[in-house]
This record gives C-alpha cells, structure tokens and sequence, in this order.
C-alpha cells in the first residue's frame, strides 16, 4: 500500500525519513511536543519583550535589559532541554536502529537518517511552537495586563521581530543539536541495539559516608540560612546555595539509594503486600531517577524562591506604603504656601471628591516645630484633641493626657530600626518660661508627615509655647474604600503638582504608579519561575514515558498471575506520588527555608506570600500528579 | 471428581475479518489428572488456555473450575482465583528482573499479605525440592533458562494451587532443561496431586501427560491416553501430529 502511494517501489533515502517520522507519530510526539513547549515558552516571551508599549514605553532600560537577559536564560535553557529530549527520543528507539543497521545500513546512513529527522522536527516544531504563540498571545497578553494591573495596555501586535528572532534562534538550536547528536552517536554493538533497553541496569551502590554528607551539607545550609540575619543573609546566599545544591544531590543519588536498598533488606516491610513491586521498581530505576529528582527538585527551588520572593517584595512595598499611609489623601501645606492658595485647593479637592461621589471625612491640624531646651533641634508637637481627631480617623486609639504630659510619637519602618523611647522629661521653651512635661510613654505613628520624633501635648499647653518655629497645616482626607479613589486621585494630582509649597499625595494613584514599575520587573519573574516549574514537569513526563514500556510489560506479566484493578492503582499511584511529589516535596522545604532566610534578612513576616506561593505550585503539581495518574494507569491496563 | 469441566466452548474473534478460534469444545479433566493439550499453530490451544486461565471471555459455553463457574467471576475476584487457584507456567518465564529469584516466588503469597515466617518457610522447602537454593539470592537474568523456568513453577505452586496452567514450558528451553522442567511437572503432579493442563509444541514434552488431547481448527480432533510405557506413548504422539499434519519441523523427533 506504502509503495503504492508513491507511484512505484522506488523510494528514496530522503523519502524513507521523511516517511519514518510521518508514520511513527506516536514515537515522536514526545520529543516533537517538547521541542514545541521550548519554541512556544521562548516566542510567547519574545512577544512581549519587543511589545511596543514596553519597550518604548515607561519601562526604564535597566528593566529592558533585564527582560532581554531572562530571553537569553530561556534561550540556553531551551537548548539542554531539546538535547534532554532528543536523548530521552534516541535511546528509546535502540531497537528500531539495530533492526535498521541488521539490514545493511551504514553508519553514515544511520546518522543522516536521524540528522534529516531532526532538521524535520526542529522545522515544524518551530512553525507550530510560532503558531501557536500567535493563537494564544491575544490571551496571554490580555491576562498579563488584567494580573499585572498594568495601565499600558498590551494590544495585540504583529510580532514581526519576535517570529523572525524565534525562527532564527531556532533553527540554529535545531541545526546545532542535530549536528552536535549525529556526532555522538556511538555505534554500539549491533547486538546491544538489537535488545535494546531490556538489559537490566545494575542497582547503583550507596556509601554511609556520602549519605550522611548529605545529611551534613543540608543540616548546615539550612541552619546557617536560618540563623542569620539582616545583611548577612546577602553574604550567605551563594555559599549556603551552593551547599544546598550539593547536598541536595547526595541526598538524592545516595541518601534514596540507600534508604530504598534499607527497605529492600527489611523483609518485613518489603515482602508486604505490593510494597515488593513499588519498591523493587524504585531501587531499579534509581540511578535514572536520582539525577532527574537532583534537576526537578532544583528547577523547582528556583521558581519557588524567585516568584516568592517577587511577590513578597511587592506585597512588602504595598504593605508598608498602605501602613505608613492611613489617610486616601494628604495634603500638607508649608510656610510658603498663601493661605488662599491653600483654601482654594481644599476646596478642589473637596469638590472633586464629591464629584466622584465619594463619601470623606477631612481633619486637619497644625504642628508646629517648637524650640527645645537644651538642644539646638527643634521638635514638632500637636494638640491633644488634634492627634485624637487624626488617630479616629486612621482607626487608631484616642490618648488622654494630663496637664503636663505628652506622648512621644516616632516613625519607624522594616527597612530601617525604630527608635522605641523610656519615658523622660521634655523641656519646650514656653512664651513666659520653660514649660517642663512628663513623658508617659511612646507610641509607633504613621499619621504625620514627620519622619523623626514628635510629641502629642495637652490643647491648653501649645497657647502657652513660644511662637513656633515653623507651622505646617496639614489636611487629610479619610476614605474607607480608598482603593476606589485612584482616579480622583489621578485628576487632583495633576493639577496639585506641589510646587509651591504645599504637597498633596493621592495614596490610590501614587500606589497604582508603584505598582506599575514593579508590574514588568514581576512579569518577568513569573514567567522565567513558570518555565522552571512547567519544564520541571515535563522532565517528570519524559521519565515516565521512558519507562511506560517496561511498565506495561511487568504489569501484563503479573495481571495474569492475578493482581487486582485496586492493587495495580495502588501500586502505580504510590510509584508516580514518588515520583511527582519527592522532588517538589523538597523544593518546597528548600524554597520555604530560602523565604524564611529572606524575611529575616528585611525583619518583615513573608509567611502569608511564602505560604501562598508555595502552596500554589504544590496544589498545581498535585492536579499535574493526578492527571498524569488516571491517564498512565489507564496506559498500563490497555497493554 | 472433575478440576476442570469445559461445556460447549467457542471464541470468535470479531475484526473486520471474524475468526473462530475454538468451536464447541467440550473436555473434562479430573482432579490429580495431568493433560497435554497440542495441535498446529493457529489450532486454537493457546485461545483454550486463556479461557481457562480466565484470562480470556469466551463467546459461547462455560468452564468450571472446582465447581465454580469460572465466567461468572467480577474481575476483581478473577483476580484472585487467578493467584489463590490456578497456578502458570510460562514460556518465557514470566519473571520480574527488578526481584530476585525468591523474591519472584514469593510474589503471589506477598499480594495475599501472608506471614513472612510462612513464607521463608514454603520458598525454602521448594527451593530444596527444585534444586535452586543456590540462586534464590540473584537476580533473574543471571540464572539459566532451565533455573528461571523451576523458579516460575516454583512461584505457580506455592500458594498449592487447584489447578495448574503451562503454556510451552519447554519452548525456550534446551533439552536437557526441558527434561528437568517435565520432570519436575511431573514429581509435582504425582507427590501433590495437583492437576495440570500444559498446551505444547514439544512432542517429548507432551509424553509426560496421562492423557493427550489434539485439537485441530478449533475443534476437538483426537485423544490418545499413555499406558505404561512412555516410549511407545511418545511414538503414538508423534503418528497423531503427523496425521494431524501442521508443521512438521514442530516435531521434535530427536529428544529421546
């Protein structure tokens, strides 16, 4: 029928390896849909690395430079993961090569063969990798800029630049590998071709010494990364990474081994039930899995710790923005601001916000810089009743002073070291003489535009002060949904530049600005992790795949002699949760541990991102893990 | 007291093409008997093993094992009449390469989640019957054809099963394994009393069988018992197959 097909029985080399890829789809759809994620992962972030609206736009040329250098990381990651599949492809098809070399093929022929099929995938995996780039841009675009709460929209382009770089970089890739593949295929014996991946590998040996290192190696990188704090994390990072990674490895190809072979010597444990099969199988792939276990588990630390620490830099940012700001609108008016001018954009303001139909509540106050005996600074103060009407407002507690009390206020923040004060006498030069008062204690402020200490003092006492340094006005506007004051916030902020000495700060508008600076530089982030963690994935698919046939084979032989439905799930269930959950298992001790190391070096609780991160990337690869499941039992049954 | 009793059975293999592989067989074999099922490729004797050994539904009839309907099983409980009545032999073993050749053995009893004690105990005793205590510790592509073969029988009788079930036991093995296999069927058969059904190619083989039955397209087409002398029954078994026709370079006619 074939023969016929092409009009006669003269087919031609070329069109013998066209034919073999075209009719072996499902041998190839492995290796041709890797290729596919590769060209696809690194197109799709081409798109919106050359978007107009990003490069020329307000993203600055540090944060450019940086999305081009992720596009290289993805581009050097792409190529060992081609050549990881490529080699994953070829050794599955041993068989097929003896068989081919049985019947008189030459060498030579051999590895043209497998270059000309090569060139064939790499080129129509790079088609659909683009096409389906260019289907799914619109989408991802348009989730980019609704996650990202961009306000650069992203719509969508013609991408002349991203298809032409990702069709170049490519080519080239494929080119390289196959060259780089013909190149190295050794030919074997034809005899160990012919029998293929049946030869059972030897179960490699684990040393005690090794094993404990690992223990060793990750007991101190976990403990120094947990023990330091503040600066010293920074200089820990790389050799406590280090560390991690080679302990990590052991902990892998040695510590497993031994713990399976452990298991293998303890009858009573490994002569249970279906615990032989499962077992049995572990420590006979061992040596394949260890290294994939060592890839997956580092891979996943990667993206954990990255899009952990992305995100938690971001929530920090927000959080201390959204503390030290309680008020929607602030608006502080200096010496050298007319009182005229000042009015009239109270009244704009006020205006404006009921315009936008926005419920307020202004308080406004006087602090004042008075002389301080004894020291050449002065210090702010505010009336009692004052603080109380801002405290109300931010929802913070009111304070009662006695006649000749105060409460000193000081502003802190994660970055930098609080100054916490005993209580203490403060002396205030009065307008007669010197006004001496009790402080009663110290409390954590945000509420005013001072960033040092200040003092809260009874109403009837700031009349009897000296005439103050200096007097600042200062007015704030209190909304409970302030997050729906952004583009009040953005109309009032153009016209209140503050320029002549007054300022006026929009919280809504000044957070969404922030928020879009940090939007490109998290994007990133995101996407790179999402590689990590989706590439991680597919090597577990590889694995699995790899051994479907071997599987298949030992679970024919042993339904026969009568292993029940439930008992096949059991046993391939606990296999995959191995295989699926260790490694990320790992990872997420490795990305908790990074995160943990990370809070303590800015003395600021991450738990709630770390918790979220994490717990995200587990319930995905726990859906991965039971998916994969129905599909491969279903595989092994339909032997 | 019948093992085995086979009603009316036929497999028709549906396809574009339908083939019938068995038409209306019917057999019965007793308990303790030892019986030879042959015939030419694509006579249907593997299709009939299969059926017996649940393996496979037939179109039409029945087969009982003990008493039991066997068909009639969910196929959980085929599950385990497969590993706690019957017993099989393969011929290219069946054994896993992960496990060692006691751990092989082992493996039905560890499903039912027997005692380790117990076990040790069984693997022990056969090991010594079969002569391979020796290997019991090596894996299984370390060991010769013949041993892998005694440690599969070993594995299909530990758990003392009803009936048991040898598809070629002999055919990848060489003669003087072949002999040590067949005679250790046949201690197995005379010292316990396990009925057996074995499906050959292997004339020789089949000289150890109580009773020959032929079948040829399907059907039910002679049967020839032994008398006292092996020799003249391995004769009589040859001047069937060659009536029979089939191949005749399936005969093994040099193995006395």
């Amino acid at each position: 029928m074939s023969c016929l097909s092409w009009g006669g029985m003269h087919m031609t080399f070329r069109q013998f390896a066209f034919n073999n890829v075209l009719r072996n789809k499902r041998t190839y759809a492995a290796y041709f849909l890797s290729s596919v994620f590769s060209v696809l992962v690194f197109f799709v972030y081409a798109v919106f690395a050359f978007h107009p609206n990003l490069s020329g736009g307000s993203l600055n040329s540090s944060v450019a430079q940086g999305m081009f250098l992720a596009e290289g990381i993805i581009y050097v990651f792409s190529f060992f993961f081609v050549l990881y599949s490529m080699s994953a492809f070829l050794k599955s098809r041993k068989k097929e090569f003896g068989l081919l070399m049985m019947q008189g093929m030459t060498s030579f022929q051999l590895r043209l063969m497998v270059f000309l099929e090569n060139i064939l995938i790499g080129f129509f995996a790079t088609l659909s990798g683009i096409g389906i780039g260019l289907v799914s841009a619109k989408l991802i675009l348009m989730i980019a800029e609704n996650v990202l709460d961009l306000d650069e929209t992203l719509p969508f382009y013609v991408p002349v630049e991203a298809v032409l770089l990702t069709f170049g970089a490519f080519i080239l890739l494929f080119m390289s590998i196959s060259i780089f593949t013909v190149a190295i295929i050794r030919s074997k014996g034809l005899i160990e071709l012919i029998r293929g991946s049946d030869k059972p590998k030897p179960e490699p040996k684990a040393s005690v010494l090794l094993s404990l290192l690992a223990v060793l190696l990750l007991g101190a990188g976990y403990g120094v990364a947990l023990w330091v704090r503040g600066l010293m994390v920074a200089a820990a990072m790389i050799p406590v990474t280090i560390v991690v990674i080679i302990g990590t490895y052991f902990l892998f190809t040695q510590l497993s081994v031994y713990l399976v072979r452990h298991v293998r010597n303890r009858r009573n444990l490994f002569w249970r039930r279906t615990n032989m099969l499962l077992f049995s199988d572990l420590s006979y792939r061992m040596k394949d899995n260890a290294r994939m276990f060592f890839i997956v588990a580092i891979l996943s630390t990667v993206a954990f710790s990255a899009i952990g620490a992305l995100v938690g830099f971001r929530s920090m940012t927000t959080n201390i923005f959204v503390l030290e700001n309680p008020y929607a609108f602030e608006y502080t008016s200096f010496p050298s601001n007319t009182a005229d001018a000042e009015e009239q954009h109270i009244k704009l303001i006020e205006q404006t916000l009921g315009e936008e139909g926005i419920d307020y509540r202004r308080v406004s106050g006087v602090l004042r810089l008075q002389a301080q005996i004894g020291s050449d600074d002065g210090v702010d103060v505010i009336g009692v009743s004052e603080f109380n009407a801002f405290a109300a407002a931010a929802g913070q507690k009111t304070v009662e002073l006695g006649d000749h009390e105060a409460l000193m206020l000081y502003y802190t923040n994660p970055l930098n070291v609080g100054r916490d004060a005993e209580p203490h006498q403060l002396q205030l030069a009065g307008a007669d003489s010197v006004v001496e008062l009790e402080v009663i204690g110290s409390r954590e402020s945000y509420l005013f535009p001072v960033y040092t200490q200040m003092y809260v003092l009874p109403d009837q006492l700031i009349e009897s002060l000296q005439e103050p340094v200096r007097v600042l006005r200062y007015h704030v506007f209190d909304v409970d949904n302030w997050r729906g004051t952004r583009e009040a916030g953005r109309q009032l902020s153009e016209v209140l530049r503050g320029s002549q000495g007054y300022t006026f700060f929009a919280m809504a508008h000044v957070l969404h600005v922030l928020n879009q600076g940090f939007g490109a530089i998290l994007f990133v982030g995101f996407f790179i992790g999402a590689v990590f963690f989706v590439a991680a994935g597919s090597f577990l698919y590889f694995r699995l795949y790899t051994d479907l046939p071997d599987d298949k084979r030992k679970f024919a032989a042993i339904m026969k002699i009568g292993l029940t439905d439930g008992e096949l799930s059991n046993v391939i269930t606990k296999q995959l949760a191995i295989l699926f959950l260790v490694p990320i298992g790992v990872a997420t001790v490795h990305g908790a541990v990074a995160l943990t190391a990370l809070q303590h070096m800015f003395n600021y609780s991450l738990a709630k991102e770390s918790a979220i991160v994490l717990g995200s990337f587990v319930l995905v690869q726990l859906i991965y893990f039971l998916l994969i499941r129905v599909r491969y039992i279903r595989q092994v049954k339909g032997a | 007291m019948d093992m085995l009793k086979i009603e009316h059975l036929s497999k028709v293999y549906g396809g574009q093409v339908t083939y019938r592989a068995l038409d209306d067989i019917s057999l019965t074999i007793e308990k303790g008997e030892f019986v030879g099922i042959m015939g030419p490729s694509g006579s249907g004797k593997t299709t009939l093993l299969n059926l017996v050994a649940t393996i496979d539904k037939p179109t039409t009839g029945h087969v009982w094992i003990n008493g039991q309907d066997i068909h009639k099983l969910r196929p959980n409980q085929l599950a385990k009449f497969r590993r706690r009545e019957l017993g099989f032999v393969f011929q290219d073993f069946n054994l896993l390469n992960t496990l060692t050749a006691e751990e092989n053995i082992v493996l039905p009893l560890t499903l039912e989640g027997e005692r380790v004690k117990v076990m040790e105990e069984k693997v022990k005793r056969l090991a010594e019957r079969f002569g391979i205590t020796s290997i019991l510790g090596k894996r299984t592509f370390e060991i010769s054809g013949g041993q892998a073969q005694r440690t599969a029988i070993a594995r299909a009788i530990i758990h003392s099963p009803k009936l048991l079930l040898a598809d070629e036991p002999t055919g990848n093995l060489d003669s003087k394994s072949s002999r040590d296999v067949m005679e250790t069927l046949e201690n197995i058969n005379r010292t316990d009393g396990t009925t057996m059904m074995l499906v050959t190619h292997d004339a020789l083989a089949a000289s150890y069988c109580h009773r020959v039955i032929f079948i040829k397209d399907g059907k039910l087409y002679n049967e020839i018992h032994r008398g006292d002398n092996r020799q003249a029954f391995f004769q009589k078994i040859i001047d069937v197959l060659s009536l029979l026709g089939g191949n005749a370079h399936d005969l093994s006619s040099i193995r006395v």
